[in-house]
């Protein structure tokens, strides 16, 4: 019995859609929940799978063509009556995650993203769940008829096309599927690589480095990936400092070769008269490119929380000059480390990193300091931070500081950090939002200390107060596991141990 | 105000008329500032296009002098060249040209204001000729006077028998001997062109070697050609004196081995570089920043004086060896148009100029030489073809030469491509694209060559790049 292929409605505003590829063509054989085509909607581009086994009769819409949705694109007959074309599917043209889960709704091309929280699949990879607070993230649609949730806004611009394949129903049943990840990890096939246009010696630097190149942010005509584009990304994430972009500072100039053969930076669009146009510094650059790789990366959440520190104010006050006297400066961002580092080792989860469809949970616990430079910003790693006491860190602290401002650090001092500290209240900021400094997947932000009106035992009392902040990666912290990480730092700070020196 | 115009460019060579029709086409109401009776420039009128057009009659003749090899046969004589209808022929294909010139000027309604341009500042330029005009630049002046012969100190150019190439291209006569200063482009062609036409020429080249910003390899090709074709090469030599007596003149010279040596020449041609031309145009009164005789620009053709940007030979970017070609300048000119006319800049990759060199054989290249890669620290890897191998050479009976591909072992990146042989200018088009999309030399291997072609010798030696050519 034939059955009908309609446009998938992609979300709760979404009226029509785009038919981008027939992935199967009229005489081919198709499985259910093989992809049977590609669609584009003004929210996000997706694969849809066949809705029924059997050989594609008719193809109603052609590439290119805009529909309504819920109207017929395509009919399947069934695999008999499909006629001589035994259709050989072994041209599985983009058989992305090419799920075998059975799903008994046809044209319900949810994302997998619109599992509630609650009820993720059993992955390594947590598929990301769209949150308002959520921008740019790669969030899949919704469309079952009756789970709609509107996913995040996407940016369609700089997002790659995010493939979004049926969640198998019966959540029993759970498939490899994960869309985007798989289908980049798995190594991009010529197709997707084309679309992220870049230069067959990129595709070549890309393939030996194991890089998805809809990553990079391409600087070349029309959105081009070049060789400086991407080497510049390489750059970036074997220093692991994406924040920091260490490696172009004086002392650790280790990109000094690569850098010195980059070409001239795209220049700022249409200077005016008497504008100083100036190129930026290779640091300068790398900081653009990090950040703006970061917030494609990984899916920002932020929260915030106000931490009592007048227990730790105290202690500082008693212990300051005990400190000064063995050589360390007894700060609160010591304290704070501290708390976080006894934090990440209860949910390591925050120690992490993202491969792929995979978590790397680090071993180690090395905590990167942002430091604010009149030129830039740096982040070097105090390693091993876990294994440090108070005296410890804060020693550590001013040393890393020190050497950053004076471009002393070494190449290894700004790499391999686990977690990021950055301490924005140093200039009066109430809180941040700072961006994860990647491949990590958390950042901690430190508001100013300050005293504060609260209320204490039903009184106002005055207390040293300051908002710490976390910007967390959605894709495998969920909210309330990032709560639990701020709640632990939280009870550390407002309940210091005086002997836990 | 009829003398008030958008943008306002100095020099109608190739870099400021190609900037005038590109800045006209965006919009723009364009005016460009020309003192010479004709449009074109230094490339139009003296050296692209004439050299060029003396070139082809220098090879239309070893044709003919090889008529007994292709079968041809001629009325009994001495073959020889009629300078006369040479200049004539080559006059009227410069004249054509710059007619073209005119042309395009008056489709993009760009005014050509004749007379000489004096700077008054952001906007403002004199012009002197007759009546003095004053003309107003809303948007921006294109400083584009381009460059001229230099000499050396030493030897006094009299233009009469120690000339350059502007004299040396309307010669009437073939001189007995030639006397050459200088193997850049402009030494070796005319080399190559008046050595056909039976001169006897010596080039004095200072540098160890000819074309010395070419591929060592290149130069060596270069050395053992024009000894076979009689030319005669001193490098490492310095010229120590020269004086004209008489139709004469003699010159003094130091050999890479110390010894001197005592020339007579018939001429001295000055091919020692080109100097920027920034007389009249009161640089020094605007403010205008100048590096050892250029005009300093950014990545985006602004000089330090807001409103007044500079194009082609006369400028400096700050860094060694702008180059000074007629297709760098008519580059830059777009891309200055293009941002006055509002539009984004992308800056130009100054490794990914192709360089053409139209001695017999001509040279090619472009990108990195081996040298350069090395010196830039790349493990670098060679592919080299000979010409003469491939079947469309025997049958031009133009067999000297090869192509050298210089590539980077780690990502085989293509990062320079060399030849040397006929067809070497044309074939370096598609080295250049490769260049400009970042190729692997995986990419030229399977790029399908035409055969029988000189292409084919781009391909195999991509081949050679990564182990061996098929047909050696």
């Amino acid at each position: 019995m034939p059955t009908d292929v309609v446009m998938p409605q992609m979300g709760e505003s979404i009226a029509e859609g785009t038919i981008v590829r027939w992935i199967k063509k009229v005489g081919e054989k198709v499985d259910r929940d093989e992809p049977l085509f590609e669609i584009s909607t003004d929210k996000v581009d997706a694969e849809i799978p066949s809705p029924a086994a059997g050989v594609v009769s008719e193809i109603r819409v052609q590439e290119g063509e805009t529909v309504p949705v819920n109207s017929v694109v395509a009919v399947i007959g069934s695999a008999s009556a499909g006629g001589p074309t035994t259709a050989t599917a072994d041209k599985p043209a983009s058989a992305g995650g090419s799920t075998t889960a059975p799903a008994d709704k046809p044209a319900s091309a949810g994302g997998s993203t619109t599992a509630p929280a609650g009820e993720a699949s059993p992955k390594a990879v947590e598929p990301p769940k769209p949150s308002p607070q959520a921008d740019g993230s790669p969030a899949s649609p919704a469309s079952t008829p009756v789970a709609t949730a509107g996913p995040a806004p996407v940016q369609a611009s700089q997002t790659p096309p995010v493939r979004v394949e049926e969640k198998p129903a019966p959540p029993a049943a759970a498939a490899p599927e994960s869309a985007a990840a798989t289908a980049r990890q798995a190594g991009m096939s010529t197709e997707e690589a084309l679309h992220q246009r870049s230069s067959p010696l990129v595709r070549k630097i890309a393939k030996e480095h194991n890089i998805d190149i809809s990553q990079i942010h391409g600087t070349g005509i029309a959105g081009r990936v070049t060789k400086d584009d991407i080497l510049a990304f390489i750059e970036g994430s074997a220093s692991a400092a994406p924040r920091t972009l260490a490696a172009s500072t004086g002392p650790a100039s280790v990109a000094g070769a690569a850098s010195a053969r980059q070409a001239e930076p795209v220049a700022a669009s249409k200077p005016a008269a008497g504008d100083r146009v100036e190129k930026m510094s290779p640091m300068r650059k790398r900081i653009a490119e990090h950040m703006v790789a970061s917030r494609r990366t990984s899916a920002h959440v932020h929260s915030v929380f106000e931490v009592n520190f007048s227990r730790v104010a105290q202690i500082r006050e008693a212990k300051k000059a005990e400190f000064e006297r063995s050589g360390a400066k007894l700060t609160f961002l010591s304290f704070i480390v501290k708390a976080a580092v006894e934090a990440l080792r209860a949910v390591p989860i925050v120690n992490a990193s993202v491969d792929g469809d995979t978590v790397v949970y680090h071993k180690d616990v090395n905590v990167g300091i942002a430091v604010a430079l009149d030129w830039g910003l740096i982040v070097p790693v105090i390693k091993n931070a876990d294994e440090r006491n108070l005296v410890g860190l804060s020693r550590s602290i001013a040393d890393l500081a020190n050497r950053a401002r004076q471009k002393q650090l070494k190449p290894e001092d700004v790499q391999g950090g686990t977690f990021t500290i950055t301490n924005p209240g140093v200039f009066g900021a109430l809180f941040g939002m700072p961006i994860i400094n990647q491949p990590q997947v958390a950042i901690l932000g430190v508001g100013n200390i300050e005293k504060r009106p609260v209320v204490v035992d039903d009184a106002i009392a005055i207390r040293p107060m300051a908002y710490l902040s976390i910007g967390y990666d959605h894709r495998v912290i969920d909210g309330a596991v990032a709560d639990e990480f701020m709640s632990h730092v939280k009870k550390t700070i407002e309940n210091w141990d005086p002997n836990a020196l | 105000m009829a003398n008030e115009y958008d943008v306002i460019i100095i020099g109608a060579g190739t870099g400021g008329y190609v900037a005038a029709i590109r800045a006209a086409q965006l919009g723009l109401k364009t005016a460009v500032v020309e003192k010479q009776k004709a449009l074109g420039g230094t490339c139009l009128l003296w050296g692209c296009i004439p050299t060029k057009a003396l070139l082809e009659h220098a090879h239309a003749l070893k044709i003919v002098q090889h008529a007994k090899d292709w079968g041809v046969t001629l009325p009994a004589g001495a073959v020889g060249i009629d300078m006369g209808q040479v200049q004539t022929r080559k006059d009227r294909i410069v004249g054509g040209l710059t007619k073209g010139v005119e042309f395009l000027f008056k489709k993009n309604k760009i005014d050509w204001i004749k007379g000489t341009a004096r700077l008054t500042g952001s906007g403002g330029v004199d012009v002197f000729e007759g009546e003095k005009q004053t003309l107003r630049a809303r948007k921006e002046i294109i400083v584009a006077t381009g460059s001229t012969p230099r000499g050396v100190p030493g030897v006094e150019i009299d233009r009469r028998r120690i000339i350059t190439s502007d004299e040396a291209i309307h010669l009437r006569d073939v001189p007995k001997t030639l006397v050459i200063m200088g193997s850049g482009a402009v030494g070796v062609e005319f080399a190559s062109i008046f050595a056909r036409f039976g001169s006897d020429v010596t080039i004095i080249e200072l540098l160890p070697r000819l074309v010395p910003v070419e591929d060592e390899a290149v130069s060596a090709e270069l050395e053992k050609s024009f000894r076979k074709q009689g030319i005669t090469s001193h490098t490492g030599a310095r010229v120590t004196a020269a004086r004209v007596s008489g139709d004469v003149v003699e010159i003094e010279a130091q050999l890479a081995d110390g010894t001197a040596k005592k020339l007579r020449a018939d001429y001295l041609l000055v091919a020692t570089g080109r100097a920027p031309v920034i007389e009249g145009l009161n640089a020094d009164g605007v403010g205008l920043q100048i590096e050892k005789g250029y005009v300093r620009v950014d990545a985006q053709y602004k000089t330090n004086i807001p409103g007044i940007s500079a194009i082609g030979d006369v400028i400096t970017l700050g860094t060694a060896g702008h180059p000074q070609m007629a297709h760098v300048s008519s580059a830059e000119g777009i891309l200055a148009a293009e941002r006055i006319a509002g539009q984004d800049l992308r800056p130009l990759n100054y490794d990914h100029v192709p360089g053409c060199t139209y001695c017999d054989p001509e040279i090619g290249s472009v990108g990195l030489t081996e040298q350069e890669a090395k010196a830039r620290g790349f493990d670098v890897r060679i592919g080299t073809f000979p010409f003469g191998v491939l079947g469309r050479a025997k049958m031009s009976g133009e067999t000297d030469g090869f192509v050298k591909i210089v590539a980077d072992k780690k990502y085989d990146e293509l990062l320079g491509v060399h030849m040397i042989g006929a067809r070497s200018t044309e074939l370096v088009a598609e080295a250049t694209v490769a260049l400009r999309l970042e190729s692997t030399v995986e990419d030229l291997i399977r790029t399908i060559h035409a055969h029988p072609t000189m292409a084919e010798a781009i391909g195999e030696a991509a081949h050679a790049a990564h182990g061996a050519a098929i047909h050696l």
